[in-house]
């Protein structure tokens, strides 16, 4: 058994949720509201990518080759983020690396207050959730609003999004009119979307005016022109981008693609799988700061660039393929586990089957051994992934990481060993010495036939929904055998 | 916090080698069918008629009639619109029944004047892309990035003769990698979210309604 050792105040407070698991999904199991939320929202988001490719031959090339652009990225990721560096730079946009989440909150938070900033509004940004950004900045005094409309529900709500693109999918309208009329002073209970939309707009743009700094993701970041791109419908990304003095960017080092060219292709393919559009309503590409003649938009612009389990992944040419992923949350959409348990049971911040491939990267395997067991691998993930990862195949790939011997080199991920059963082990490394050996096989096989009135009725979950498992009287060897002489003899007695 | 560069480029930098480059396979992209000028046009509208976009086709000397008359179906009285942009003149053709304004002062000083007395605002384009309905627009010191993004009603100016076929057949023909502005926004509609119960709704946080008008030549 290995005992992982981390840092209280590095550890990300996802951990403890994650471990959680199997309490998570009996909870929520057991809420129908929840289920039914969930259900509409995935038929609903299937129709919708299914109707964006109408042509199978036009996805399957588009997927084969953003494949290929983000494995090439990936391939020379070290230079590519050299150059981006460089580029942004030359541009004007300061760029920072963080190992840890905590120090990306620190070099934000150092920023902030460099200017005296006491109001930031976030556009949407998953990184910024796995840094737990808010929660950071808030312990500072810094009052920091999450602008897209999900996000500002799922912050009222003080909870954490249950969908990478969709993050209040799990409330319903009427869910979300009863927060505001708890939250929002003067809120006369509605459950018309337009008014409940109405009401979080005027409430935000207030703040977008008054805002001393904005914080957003990247989606794409572009090394050859030094870009960062924003795919958004809301218009709250602009704002976060435009509106505040400073304007600050966090991504992980993944998001960087090396040529402009690289990038219609994805994003072509990021919202048709996501939300089934041709393309979002805006699509930001940010390439400096408010330049000398200019009437608006930021004077300083940073980049922070995250590592948190990035370099882990990177560092294994199988696992690396995690690292193509695009974000556009296709793979939880067409989930069966996903759209049964809600994007909460998982207890991590990235939910659904990326975030079953992710998670064990940034959280370490002890904290989320259960994660990769969750899947059925029925393989719809994978061949849904607008970049072909082979999602089932890297889910049995940690669950082999999580039960190897801890201290088996070499050590490819943190935590490696933390889901051993001493039990379990034992059983399998018995089944391989009698798997190997003929003798050893054909006796077992003999005294399993024997014995075989000896197996339990009830193993556990297993026989909870199912019949229990019986063993055959004689086994394959034995019946071959028996109807071979039986053939014989037959074959004698015509002679 | 000063390693976590040279850490992450390190750990990076050892797992690949620059002969890895030379092993990357073709990439290639999809063939989409040609389509002619006429089928272009119709497939921009329709993109944009789809995605709650109002679009009029006219010509240039109409701009300022069709600007007065769909301010006036509004009940809105003013508009601002940019500074030396190409379609200024035009523009300041309106008559008087609208209060126009010029965007020529600093963001920063007027951000409550933008956000809660200008109910319109109006702005010229650099192209469009015919395949997703997309207008590009490509901001300058005349026509400031907050013109196209605070007040809750756009107008746009697109010219037909700028229309391409898409979105990277534009970056190519315009060389954009060589020089990107400030900043660069593709918009394709009415600002909008269906973040609650899967419901859209128009005018999130951006322009509630987006006039694109199209100018035929």
């Amino acid at each position: 058994m290995s005992v992982v050792q981390v840092n209280p105040a590095d550890e990300s407070k996802y951990a403890a949720s994650a471990r959680a698991f199997r309490d998570n999904v009996t909870r929520d199991l057991a809420n129908d509201e929840l289920r039914s939320n969930f259900r509409g929202a995935m038929d609903y988001l299937m129709d919708k990518r299914k109707s964006a490719f109408n042509d199978q031959d036009e996805l399957e090339t588009l997927r084969r080759q953003c494949q290929l652009i983000k494995q090439r990225c990936l391939v020379k990721l070290p230079h590519l983020l050299e150059q981006l560096e460089a580029k942004l730079t030359a541009n004007g946009i300061v760029v920072h690396w963080a190992e840890t989440i905590t120090e990306a909150n620190q070099i934000i938070a150092h920023l902030i207050e460099a200017k005296n900033g006491k109001t930031v509004v976030k556009g949407k940004s998953m990184v910024s959730e796995e840094t737990a950004l808010n929660d950071h900045l808030e312990a500072r005094g810094i009052e920091c609003l999450e602008s897209d409309m999900g996000e500002y529900i799922v912050q009222l709500a003080k909870e954490h999004p249950s969908h990478i693109i969709m993050p209040a999918i799990h409330q319903n309208k009427k869910q979300v009119a009863d927060l505001f009329v708890k939250n929002i002073e003067g809120f006369e209970h509605t459950t018309d979307v337009d008014a409940l939309i109405q009401q979080g707009r005027n409430v935000l743009r207030s703040k977008f005016c008054q805002a001393d700094v904005g914080v957003s993701g990247v989606n794409f970041a572009v090394a050859e022109t030094g870009t960062l791109c924003l795919v958004e419908n809301e218009g709250n990304g602009r704002m976060c981008t435009t509106v505040p003095d400073l304007h600050i960017a966090i991504t992980g080092i993944e998001k960087v693609v090396e040529h402009l060219a690289d990038v219609p292709p994805l994003l072509s393919l990021l919202t048709r799988s996501a939300t089934g559009q041709a393309i979002s309503t805006y699509f930001n590409m940010i390439s400096h700061p408010r330049q000398p003649g200019e009437k608006d938009g930021p004077s300083e612009v940073h980049l922070v660039l995250l590592d948190n389990g990035r370099s882990q992944m990177y560092a294994d040419e199988e696992l690396r393929q995690t690292l193509q992923c695009i974000r556009c949350g296709a793979c939880m959409n067409h989930c069966p586990v996903y759209t049964r348990i809600g994007g909460h049971a998982y207890g991590t911040v990235y939910p659904g089957p990326i975030g079953q491939i992710v998670s064990p990267h940034m959280l370490g395997i002890e904290a989320t051994t259960n994660l990769p067991t969750a899947s059925s691998l029925c393989g719809a993930c994978g061949e849904v992934c607008p970049v072909k990862i082979p999602i089932p195949k890297l889910l049995l790939r940690l669950r082999e990481e999580s039960v190897k011997p801890a201290s088996q080199q070499p050590q490819v991920m943190k935590g490696q060993g933390s889901g051993r059963k001493p039990l379990e082990a034992f059983i399998w490394s018995m089944w391989a010495t009698i798997h190997k050996s003929p003798f050893l096989y054909r006796a077992s096989m003999w005294f399993a036939t024997r014995g075989r009135w000896l197996m339990p009725s009830k193993i556990g979950a297993w026989t909870v929904a199912r019949s229990a498992p019986k063993l055959a009287s004689t086994t394959l060897h034995q019946r071959i055998k028996q109807r071979e002489q039986a053939q014989q003899s037959v074959q004698g007695r015509g002679k | 916090m000063s390693n976590a560069r040279s850490n992450i480029l390190a750990k990076l930098k050892a797992q690949v080698k620059d002969s890895d480059y030379d092993k990357l396979p073709t990439e290639q992209g999809f063939e989409y069918p040609q389509l002619n000028r006429q089928q272009q046009l119709a497939q921009f509208i329709t993109h944009l008629d789809n995605n709650h976009a109002q679009v009029i086709r006219l010509a240039r000397h109409e701009i300022a009639a069709v600007i007065a008359q769909e301010l006036q179906q509004r009940n809105i009285t003013s508009l601002m619109y940019g500074d030396n942009s190409e379609y200024t003149h035009d523009i300041e053709q309106t008559d008087n029944s609208i209060e126009l304004s010029k965007y020529d002062f600093d963001f920063s000083d007027n951000k409550q004047r933008l956000f809660d007395h200008t109910p319109a605002g109006i702005t010229g384009s650099r192209c469009a892309i015919a395949q997703t309905g997309t207008i590009v627009l490509w901001p300058t010191k005349d026509e400031p990035r907050t013109l196209s993004l605070v007040p809750p009603l756009h107008f746009v100016i697109v010219d037909a003769k700028t229309l391409y076929r898409s979105f990277d057949e534009l970056m190519v023909k315009q060389q954009w990698a060589d020089k990107l502005p400030t900043n660069v926004v593709l918009v394709s509609g009415p600002s909008k979210t269906a973040d609650i119960q899967q419901t859209l709704a128009y005018g999130a946080h951006g322009p509630k309604e987006l006039i694109v008008l199209l100018l035929n030549t």
